[in-house]
């Protein structure tokens, strides 16, 4: 949990101050409580936090910080959270099944010619040959769980390359990472930021994108419960529009650069306090630098991709055969692509 | 084989409790030790058996055991110390498992002492069936399967009411006359050592020595509940006995 | 005869204050609990994402039977189990023992055992996974360190507490130590390593789980972690079943292992 009063009286005075100058559609100073990960594809939201635009759409936010995707989604089902990003994955939908949850719109997708996730080798794997993807028949694969986002990536890149991989589930990505250096597990797939330095200790190979196996993956959606989707319709529209500037802000300084370096160095050291806020500045800049993915301008949401996910959840059995895309996604906020 | 005790004495730190105590004990005879609590009859019992040394003096073996003899020194416990997850058979057996014996003569040694004991018809029974005249009939049985040439009895019928007591004097004594075995019978009880004993030893209150040496000629199988004989012999012994038995329940235990 | 003297029967006040075997009780508890949580999803009181219903738990259970998936996921969940615990339970008892006899050992082992036990040994599973790889053989030497601690402390307070006399006895006829142990040590201290076995195996359940974690594609550990993945809550609670009817069996055959082996307790 994570409350910082001077922010909190900043924002409401640009609140205040927003709401004297022109009136939209605002939620009158609602509390609700935003999920996130220490991670910069979180970066939208802390973008949106800081620089008051939550407040400005009259929201109260506070952010709660999770360890995993998992725990997050079951915080969205109880009500302890409202709104949060985090990868489809089989509980996402299972919940989504059981009328918890809904995802309303996307976060970060795959794109050509934008640095993507990468496809990892142990060391001992890619001495032994496993330099390409298409060598990964036979081979292990990790994954934090069953159903998580990496086993839909490790299968789907198995079955382009009509390769059998086993997978093996590790629960954390500290796990994974400490398996894959070891040479306990042959490969895994993950983003950028956490890849780059990896490869770079020599330790794990970079053997291949994610991008060039599903284009347009739809890689983490925001969601929230299915009440508010439902019945607080003008409450989610004010944060998917406030969490959009943050997102359109960060686009534009991190990819566009239109901020030049000093707007990088600016927005660094802001998202500097929620991701490796453990590690000083200088040590942590060049992995937030590194981390830079283009978010979903909009919180657009690509739904061939979330089709295509699943139905390779059904097809695997992970859940329930009769689950439609319209029980997980409510595309009605937000445009959609695909 | 006699045993004699070469003026034994012994003491716990600054403590003595025992001084000066010579006695041979002559084989085929039951000799009782008596003494008031705390004289250290049970501590003697235990340097003859060899299970505790003396500070001072020594045990001397006279003679060597006969051949047949497994085990010669032997104690019978107070408490029986049966193994109560083995029958019978098997509590007696257990004496013999580390003795190189083929398993039909282990067998016909079993069969003879439950026989002597007359425990035929309980081999199979396991200890916590039997009653405490028959758990001590097999501790007597198990200490006759090693063909002992001194039994060591210490207080063996104490843990027993005194009707199963009284049945059990006579069961030793019948023991006895058949085939006489040497033994040492400590007792803090009179009756018993004036019906078992051949000799009777009175001790002292700490530190122990001997106060008198009872002989008693009359045949054991001629003794019976209430010979006014023994009653003189007890009457004797208690009022050597009570002053001794007097200060020594005065004494406080924490030494 | 006045009032005062006419005989009156003594009053009874002795009863109470025993336990009686009431069987049948804990079976209709545990029935009034299924009932409820069935007619409580059906109407709809009880939320489908507080607590799964019943009936669809024991349909699940029926597909995984049907399907053979059982086996897949009981195999090797009960090889990892009878490994680990049998190598566990095993240098358990030795060690045990040897600490009971020697003081040197006792000296030497005892506070390593001490500052063993406290450990929560789920923490140690990613250096076992280094030590012994991700295959089988992390997923053993966990079981077998959760159930070593508690079976040699049990087994060496279980050698303390056999009856001295007997031991003494057993000098006193002049038996060899290795007879001494063997026939006197062991079965005496059989019911306290039995008692310590019950909690052993139990332990050893509980881990089963946790050693599913890392790198098990098969098992009930396995099984129940993906079901709470994916938040389904059926194959969650067929799966909890599945283990705790595993703990039941395991208790019930130490009771009758316990019922041979110490028949001659009263």
């Amino acid at each position: 949990m994570l409350r910082i009063s001077r922010r909190q009286a900043l924002g409401m005075m640009a609140g205040v101050a927003a709401f004297g100058l022109s009136a939209p559609a605002i939620s009158q100073n609602r509390k609700i409580v935003v999920g996130a990960l220490r991670f910069t594809s979180h970066a939208g939201s802390f973008v949106a936090f800081e620089r008051g635009y939550f407040s400005a759409a009259g929201l109260d936010l506070e952010l709660k910080f999770f360890q995993a995707a998992q725990p997050m989604a079951v915080a969205i089902a109880s009500g302890d959270v409202d709104y949060a990003v985090t990868a489809m994955s089989g509980g996402l939908i299972s919940l989504a099944d059981k009328g918890a949850i809904k995802v309303i719109g996307g976060a970060l997708s795959e794109e050509k010619g934008i640095d993507g996730q990468k496809i990892l080798a142990s060391d001992s794997a890619f001495q032994a040959g496993l330099t390409s993807p298409s060598a990964l028949d036979g081979r292990s694969f990790g994954m934090t769980q069953a159903g998580s986002s990496f086993h839909y990536m490790g299968s789907k890149i198995a079955a382009a390359e009509n390769a059998s991989v086993t997978f093996k589930p590790l629960q954390k990505v500290g796990a994974i990472i400490g398996a894959l250096k070891s040479g306990q597990i042959d490969a895994w797939s993950i983003v950028p930021h956490i890849a780059k330095p990896l490869a770079k200790s020599g330790a794990v190979h970079i053997i291949g994108d994610v991008a060039d196996y599903l284009p347009g993956y739809q890689v983490t959606t925001v969601f929230t419960s299915a009440r508010n989707a439902n019945d607080e319709r003008q409450l989610t529209s004010d944060f998917l529009s406030g969490y959009s500037k943050g997102v359109s802000d960060y686009n534009a300084t991190m990819i566009a650069k239109a901020g030049g370096e000093a707007g990088v160095t600016e927005m660094v050291g802001l998202i500097h306090k929620y991701v490796y806020a453990d590690r000083p500045i200088e040590k942590a800049a060049p992995s937030i630098i590194n981390g830079t993915m283009r978010l979903n301008e909009g919180a657009a949401i690509n739904m061939t991709s979330l089709q295509d996910q699943l139905s390779w959840f059904q097809s695997e059995n992970l859940v329930d055969g009769d689950i439609s895309l319209d029980q997980v996604v409510d595309g009605s906020y937000v445009k959609t692509m695909g | 084989m006699d045993i004699r005790l070469d003026a034994i004495g012994h003491s716990y730190g600054d403590v003595e409790v025992m001084r000066d105590i010579s006695l041979d004990i002559p084989s085929g005879k039951i000799v009782c030790l008596v003494g008031p609590s705390g004289c250290g009859k049970s501590t003697l019992l235990r340097f003859i058996g060899g299970l505790e040394k003396p500070t001072t003096g020594q045990v001397l073996q006279m003679g060597a055991p006969s051949e047949d003899c497994l085990n010669p020194l032997t104690y019978v416990f107070q408490d029986f110390a049966l193994l109560p997850w083995r029958t019978v058979r098997g509590n007696v057996s257990l004496v013999l498992e580390d003795h190189p014996m083929s398993s039909t003569r282990r067998e016909s040694i079993v069969d003879d002492v439950l026989s002597r004991t007359r425990l035929t018809d309980f081999g199979a029974a396991l200890p916590k069936q039997l009653s405490g005249g028959m758990k001590q009939r097999v501790a007597i049985a198990r200490a006759l399967a090693v063909r002992p040439a001194v039994m060591l009895m210490d207080e063996p019928l104490s843990a027993l009411d005194s009707q199963t007591r009284e049945l059990l004097m006579d069961d030793l004594i019948a023991l006895w006359t058949r085939t006489p075995f040497t033994a040492v019978y400590v007792t803090h009880n009179l009756a018993e050592a004036v019906r078992l004993g051949h000799v009777v030893v009175v001790l002292s209150r700490r530190p122990g020595q001997i106060r008198e040496i009872l002989h008693l000629d009359k045949p054991l199988e001629e003794r019976g509940f209430g010979d006014p004989d023994l009653d003189r012999q007890q009457r004797h012994l208690w009022t050597l006995m009570r002053d001794e038995a007097r200060a020594a329940d005065a004494e406080l235990l924490d030494v | 005869m006045s009032e005062r003297d006419a005989p009156s029967t003594v009053p009874f006040r002795g009863g109470g204050f025993t336990t009686r075997p009431y069987r049948w009780v804990g079976f209709a508890v545990f029935a009034l609990l299924l009932v409820f949580a069935e007619v409580g999803t059906r109407i709809g009181f009880i939320s489908p994402l507080t607590l799964p219903r019943p009936s669809d738990v024991l349909g699940t259970f029926r597909d995984l039977y049907a399907s053979g998936m059982l086996w897949t996921h009981l195999a090797p969940s009960l090889t990892r189990l009878c490994v680990g615990a049998l190598l566990g339970a095993g240098a358990g008892i030795a060690t045990g023992v040897l600490i009971g006899l020697f003081s040197y050992v006792r000296a030497g082992l005892s506070p390593v055992v001490a500052a063993l036990f406290p450990i929560p040994k789920i923490a140690l599973l990613p250096l076992f996974v280094i030590w012994f790889g991700i295959d089988e053989g992390s997923k053993y030497a966990l079981i077998a360190f959760g159930t070593f601690t508690p079976t040699v402390v049990a087994t060496y307070g279980a050698v303390d507490n056999v009856d001295r006399t007997l031991i003494r006895m057993g000098q006193s006829f002049g038996l060899s130590w290795i007879s001494i142990v063997r026939k006197i040590v062991l079965p005496g201290a059989m019911p306290g390593i039995l008692s310590g076995l019950r909690i052993s195996l139990a332990i050893a359940i509980i881990l089963l789980v946790a050693a599913e974690m890392l790198g098990a594609e098969h098992g009930i550990g396995a099984y129940i972690l993906e079901a709470g993945a994916l938040f389904d809550l059926e194959r969650l609670f067929a799966g909890v079943v599945i283990l705790s009817l595993l703990g039941v069996l395991l208790s019930f055959s130490i009771g009758l292992l316990e019922r041979r082996v110490l028949r001659w307790r009263s």
